[in-house]
């Protein structure tokens, strides 16, 4: 029993890694198969501070998580998604970033600095931005898929994956009827709501873990993918496809943050120089697929991924595309019943 | 002599016990029931004014169905494992003693393997390209490959190889006090294997039967990430419900009632299982 309730534990992954005592330790706190192995080994290699990897899978955990261990200062850098970067600046859970120390921010494209969601970077250094999109498996899906509407007919019943998240998966619902994906509107939240049950009976498996594994296992042939993860399954899967779905795609983008009580900021301002050198930037949008906003290390990406549509999608693929916004409490509260419903399948 | 030795090493033991009581066991509880009848604050998790609002909505029939599929996906494992784990301790108790050693042994060495890594193993094997599929295929048991993974039975597998140990070893433990001359008085009086089976086993082992049900029905509930794992987050437990809560939702005083929620069954049944015993202690002997 107690074995199995510690797994529970661990599984939640609980076990928080304090780190030692020495100073030489960054805690960094990322989404799963987002950061390449070779440059937290590199970045120990040349400053000699010894990375803790800890990842997490959906802003809300990572959210959860930083706000109570706040007092214990469990993490020196964490990387939330766009609306989450002005929800934990506004609780003053962020510590301002010192621009002095930063090496390199003048090479981060402009239209991607200085967003509403942090309006002059005080707080916020952007890491990698994307895309969330259809997935086709061309080797088993017949005939063209354009649209998240595609995904409502019948012949891809008990193959559909989508991520699981509640904001994209209700996203995906609310721009088929035309609607915003970031509605407040409980009206129209229930409608995506409706729409989307009907979808539940294709609907093999959540995922947003590792995506690309249900496409990879066999197990779902069609549905959401992250664009990065598309790109590393079509190592293996030749016939996975990225699509840009005609309703619009949902964009997103991650940033670097310091936590208000990091333990070792000086190290977290080290990485993220580190991160933002030309090379490094290139390094990690060719392994995982993403795509950087550091444009002097857009110069240094080699061709097949520069040019690759997937991680960077041109003018007409970014048609309609939408970013997410907070959506206040309120709103989340019935994005939330509506998301236990549809889960539990009624 | 004795006592002096014996004393400081008494007192170290009780309040070591009573310490683990009072700060591992019975602070968490108290403060799950104190968050559960808080109100929630987006801010700061839980606030004041108290309420009991969480409970309202854990009435609301939403949360109702879950709990009921939950219980029935609980209530299918503890089945399967009553079935697998009845003739198997009764097996086991009848197997020499050395082989009982082993056999026991091997029961335990899955518990050195964390669960969680456990339930991806199992991932692996039921997968539509897993071994289980393509191994039938190469025997030509079946055509095509069987949709395994992501189902309420997949769930169910899970739960029933992660549980399974929890219903053999109270069962083994009352067949091993099984007395063989009880069963010889029954065959002596007439009675056939059938007869002494229903009449003499079943009730002797119904307190096995009924400590296993307890440990196999209530963590069923709650063992979250085996219908993440296994289930494609689909066939939620009240434990995911918990989970989706205290994470994603961000509704602790709800989290927390659901939780009591599940306490309040197993002390439920812990109760039952008391009465069951008094009265099998009254009628047996």
């Amino acid at each position: 029993m107690k074995k199995l309730a510690l797994a529970g534990l661990l599984a939640v992954g609980l076990t928080g890694c304090s780190g030692s005592e020495e100073p030489k330790v960054l805690n960094l706190y990322n989404w799963s198969e987002y950061m390449p192995q070779e440059v937290l080994d590199r970045f120990t290699e040349e400053t000699g501070i010894q990375v803790v990897y800890t990842t997490y899978d959906s802003n809300e955990a990572m959210y959860a998580r930083l706000k109570l261990l706040d007092e214990s200062a469990a993490y020196d850098l964490a990387v939330p998604s766009t609306y989450y970067v002005s929800k934990m600046r506004q609780e003053d859970l962020l510590m301002p970033i010192d621009r002095s120390k930063i090496e390199g921010f003048d090479n981060l494209d402009p239209e991607l600095v200085n967003l509403d969601i942090d309006p002059e970077n005080q707080y916020s250094v952007p890491y990698l931005w994307g895309t969330t999109g259809l997935a086709v498996d061309t080797a088993d899906v017949e005939g063209e898929v354009t649209a998240w509407a595609d995904l409502w007919d019948e012949r891809f019943e008990g193959r559909v994956m989508l991520t699981n998240d509640m904001r994209e998966v209700f996203h995906v619902g609310l721009r088929v009827l035309g609607y915003s994906g970031n509605s407040t509107d409980p009206q129209e939240i229930e409608e995506a709501y409706e729409k989307l049950t009907e979808l539940m009976p294709s609907v093999r498996t959540f995922n947003s873990d590792a995506p690309r594994m249900p496409y990879l296992e066999g197990e779902t042939d069609v549905g959401m993918i992250w664009n990065g993860e598309a790109v590393m399954g079509r190592d293996t899967l030749d016939s996975l496809e990225y699509v840009y779905p005609e309703e619009g795609i949902i964009a997103w983008l991650d940033s670097f943050v310091i936590p208000k009580n990091a333990k070792n900021p000086e190290a977290a301002h080290q990485f993220i120089s580190f991160v933002l050198q030309p090379e490094i930037s290139a390094l990690i949008s060719e392994e995982i697929g993403y795509a950087t906003p550091n444009l002097a290390a857009r110069d240094l990406l080699d061709d097949a991924v520069a040019n690759d549509r997937a991680s960077y999608p041109n003018a007409t693929d970014m048609i309609n595309a939408e970013f997410q916004t907070d959506i206040g409490d309120e709103a989340l509260q019935v994005y939330a019943k509506y998301w236990e419903m549809l889960k539990s399948g009624q | 002599m004795r006592s002096l030795t014996q004393q400081p090493f008494r007192a170290a033991v009780l309040v070591l016990v009573w310490g683990w009581l009072l700060f591992l066991v019975l602070t968490p509880n108290l403060l799950v029931v104190g968050a559960s009848v808080m109100t929630r604050d987006p801010g700061s998790f839980i606030s004041l004014p108290l309420t009991l609002d969480a409970y309202r909505q854990l009435l609301d029939p939403l949360y109702l169905e879950v709990f009921l599929h939950s219980l029935y996906m609980a209530a299918m494992t503890t089945l399967v494992c009553l079935l697998i784990g009845y003739p198997f301790a009764w097996a086991l108790s009848k197997v020499g003693k050395r082989n009982q050693v082993l056999l026991i042994f091997l029961l335990i060495v899955p518990f050195w393997t964390n669960s969680l890594v456990r339930t991806y193993a199992l991932k692996l094997i039921l997968a539509t390209n897993g071994l289980l599929n393509n191994g039938l295929m190469s025997l030509g048991v079946i055509d095509g490959p069987m949709q395994l993974l992501y189902t309420e039975g997949a769930v169910i597998i899970g739960l029933v190889y992660l549980l399974l140990p929890f219903m053999i070893l109270p069962l083994y433990s009352v067949f091993e006090d099984l007395r063989e001359d009880y069963l010889r008085a029954s065959h002596d009086l007439g009675a056939g294997r059938l007869s002494t089976f229903i009449h003499v086993i079943v009730p002797l082992t119904l307190p096995g039967v009924l400590a296993g049900i307890m440990l196999v029905l209530l963590p069923a509930m709650g063992l979250f990430f085996v219908p993440d794992i296994l289930g494609g987050s689909r066939n939620l437990l009240v434990g995911n419900v918990i989970k989706n809560q205290f994470l994603d939702a961000r509704n602790w005083p709800f989290g927390a009632a659901a939780s009591i929620l599940l306490t309040l069954a197993m002390a439920f049944l812990m109760f039952a299982h008391r009465l069951s015993k008094r009265r099998i202690g009254e009628d047996g002997v």
